[in-house]
């Protein structure tokens, strides 16, 4: 199986890189490629505040997610995991009083220590994870067999993945423990978790990408691959390129930018190569618009049968 | 619409804070530090503070990351660079934690105090991760640097944030917490019936989602930790004013997408709404400049290889995407111009083929920011 067509295996992925490499695009068209396959797909948009806008959820004719999963195209589900919303729901699940967990919810102190407090934010974004992956239909497959989780910046995605180890150190029993190991049990088994990195064939973003790779590896997350966005398609043969190389030097004209561009983003992807053994699916550059989802879903498919 | 009023180049000299604001990988941290050289080239005393450093940026200003307080960049790069005394340049890559450390030191009464808090399990554990704490710091410090005189100017390089306001929100929610009257809640009373029967309730709901074991540990440390923050509600508000003033100076950064008017529009919204000094926009990455350049006359390549002419049409598709995109992105400029209105400017820094991160390149953005 190629690694693509294992990625719709998984019961959670996590779709992270640098901010503005194509994360949300490319969790909008692995959405619709799941969603041709026949898998039940939920994707994730990140939030810190219900009221925020989401790129992601543009891409599906809308301004933003809900808390609760709906539907936001045949056979996508979206969410947005909120701190707040997942912290209730933990609240809810340990204070098994009613009074006492009303009490919480409604205490102003807990909720400043909540927003504030250490890791408690990505604890609720967790712990509302946690819940959607346990979700079961009522024949006992899991509700949704596939969550697609839009990163935010690549810091978060470490301090997410980096959660269980960190606060197990300092709250080894309780129920927080219980429910970080549960995580993890998703997470941190290649089988059912990976990371995949997106980024583009730039300098920076792929000496960033080989960073967060490390990272990654260093908070026990699996990671499946990279996926390189963006890549220039090239128009010229290797005759046409020795031909035009020193003219288009001497005159550096309109085009010329256009003209190294694909040598500059196989020099990154040779060095991207050469620092990872995790395999690498390349995506080209498409005209912006309407068609980019799809487009971007069409290659997926395509390389999900070779690579 | 030009702008007579506000332009960069006056900033840089006549400011004592600049802050540069946008989403993750704009380039405000480029921004920020082409800023802060252009300064010091100016002859003012400058300290660029950064939360999100860049190991080349570092490598580039020849400064280790995360050091404890600020450092100077070496004389030999500044004066490399055209910095000379009494100018000068330093930056600061600051660690959450360090700083953290250093402001229990400062704001302890006696060494013991801070040995105690510094020792405590749980504040090793979280200094570093709890929310706010980056965003925090580096308004402390930059409060701080500026009162201390030691500095003409100081440039912020705000953390990576989908809002990019997000930083001023975040130091509110640390000091909501850590002001008395939310850990009082905490912390066991012995005054009265009433009292005691609510932290009954509030002790109950920690031992349910901590654990009897930890919720102790937790309250404890809250104890310690309660007095000697309470001074952070107050360095809060008096930085809301400070940042407020005639002094400072905010800038959006952004880069040529779909989405940049949008958020330039939020930006300038919210900045409003808080009351900040809103003075541009640095529109990163643009390729307008390339309407200078000119698709070859037929004479210039007579000479080609029969197969380079043959790729010509190809060559030709391509020098009219990068037209495409320089009128789009000049139109964007047209656009950013014209929303910051007299009080505010927007400017373009060109996209630069091999990245920002050497001397020789921060040189010719800061030369470009000066001169406008
Ligand atoms: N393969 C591609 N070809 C062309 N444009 C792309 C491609 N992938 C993404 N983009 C564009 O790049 C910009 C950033 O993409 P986005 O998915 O929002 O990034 P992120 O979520 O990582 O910040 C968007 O304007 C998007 O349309
Ligand atoms: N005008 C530019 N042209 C080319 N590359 C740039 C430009 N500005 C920034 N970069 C590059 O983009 C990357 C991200 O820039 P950085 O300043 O670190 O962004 P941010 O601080 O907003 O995340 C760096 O590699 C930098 O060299
Ligand atoms: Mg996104
Ligand atoms: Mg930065």
């Amino acid at each position: 199986m190629s690694s693509l067509q294992e990625l719709f295996t998984r019961r959670v992925v996590l779709m992270t890189g640098k901010g503005g490499v194509g994360r949300s695009s490319l969790t909008a068209a692995l959405a619709t490629q799941a969603q041709r396959k026949g898998v039940r797909v939920l994707i994730c948009d990140i939030g810190d505040d219900p009221n925020d806008y989401s790129p992601l959820a543009r891409h599906f004719g809308r301004d933003r997610f809900t808390a609760a999963p709906t539907l936001v195209a045949p056979g996508i589900h979206g969410v947005v995991l909120l701190a707040r919303s997942g912290q209730e729901l933990f609240l809810k699940s340990v204070l098994r009083s009613g009074t006492l967990a009303r009490a919480a919810l409604s205490s102003d102190a807990l909720r400043r220590l909540l927003s504030a407090g250490p890791s408690f934010k990505e604890m609720g974004v967790f712990f509302q994870l946690l819940t959607l992956l346990r979700a079961k239909l009522p024949s006992g497959e899991p509700e949704h067999s596939l969550v697609l989780i839009d990163m935010p910046a690549t810091g978060h995605t470490l301090s997410l993945t980096g959660l269980p180890e960190l606060l197990l150190r300092l709250v080894p029993r309780g129920p927080i423990a219980a429910a970080l190991r549960e995580g993890q049990s998703y997470l941190n088994d290649p089988k059912l978790g990976a990371a995949w990195v997106v980024a583009i064939p730039e300098t920076l973003p792929v000496s960033e990408c080989l960073e967060l790779l490390e990272g990654l590896q260093k908070t026990g997350m699996p990671t499946g691959g990279v996926l390189m966005n963006r890549v220039p398609v090239d128009p010229f043969s290797a005759a046409e390129r020795s031909a035009l190389q020193s003219p288009l030097e001497r005159i550096n004209p309109l085009g010329a930018e256009g003209f190294r561009r694909p040598v500059l983003a196989r020099r990154e992807i040779a060095r991207l190569r050469a620092g990872t053994k995790l395999p690498i699916i390349e995506l080209p550059e498409l005209a912006h618009g309407a068609a980019l989802i799809s487009g971007l879903a069409d290659v997926l498919e395509k390389e999900g049968r070779t690579s | 619409m030009t702008n007579e009023l506000v332009r960069i180049g006056e900033l840089i000299r006549n400011r004592r804070v600049i802050v540069c604001c946008g989403a993750g990988g704009v380039g405000k941290t480029t921004t920020a530090a082409a800023l802060s050289l252009a300064a010091a080239r100016a002859g003012r005393r400058v300290l660029v503070l950064t939360i999100d450093p860049s190991k080349r940026l570092a490598e580039t200003l020849g400064v280790s990351r995360n050091p404890p307080t600020p450092v100077a960049v070496p004389p030999d790069r500044q004066i490399a660079a055209g910095i000379h005394a009494p100018a000068s340049l330093d930056a600061w890559m600051l660690d959450p934690k360090l700083v953290a450390d250093e402001s229990v030191r400062r704001l302890t009464k006696t060494p013991e105090d801070a040995e105690r808090v510094l020792s405590n399990r749980i504040y090793q554990q979280v200094s570093s991760m709890v929310a706010g704490m980056h965003e925090y710091t580096a308004m402390e410090a930059l409060h701080r640097l500026v009162n201390e005189g030691r500095y003409d100017l100081v440039v912020l390089d705000t953390p990576p944030s989908r809002h990019a306001l997000d930083f001023l929100e975040a130091p509110r929610r640390l000091s909501g917490l850590v002001d008395s009257s939310a850990l009082q809640a905490f912390l066991p009373k012995r005054d009265s019936l009433m009292a005691r029967a609510a932290s009954k309730v509030i002790e109950k709901i920690l031992g349910a989602v901590f654990g009897e074991e930890f919720a102790h540990e937790l309250v404890a440390f809250m104890m310690t930790f309660s007095g000697i923050f309470s001074a952070l509600n107050v360095d809060v508000n008096a930085m809301r004013t400070f940042l407020s003033g005639p002094d400072v100076a905010f800038l959006l950064v952004t880069s040529p997408a779909p989405a940049t008017l949008a958020e330039a529009h939020f930006f300038q919204d919210k900045t409003k709404e808080l009351g900040l000094p809103f003075r541009g926009f640095v529109l990163n990455r643009s390729r307008a400049r390339n309407t200078s350049k000119r698709w070859p006359d037929e004479t210039s390549l007579e000479d080609l290889p029969a197969e380079a002419k043959a790729a010509l049409p190809r060559l030709q598709v391509m020098a009219q995407g990068e037209l495409d995109a320089a009128k789009r992105d000049l139109s964007l400029l047209t656009e950013l111009e014209q929303r910051a209105g007299t009080s505010a400017t927007a400017i373009a820094v060109p996209e630069l083929p091999e990245g920002a991160d050497d001397m020789l390149t921060l040189l010719t953005i800061a030369d470009a920011l000066a001169a406008s």
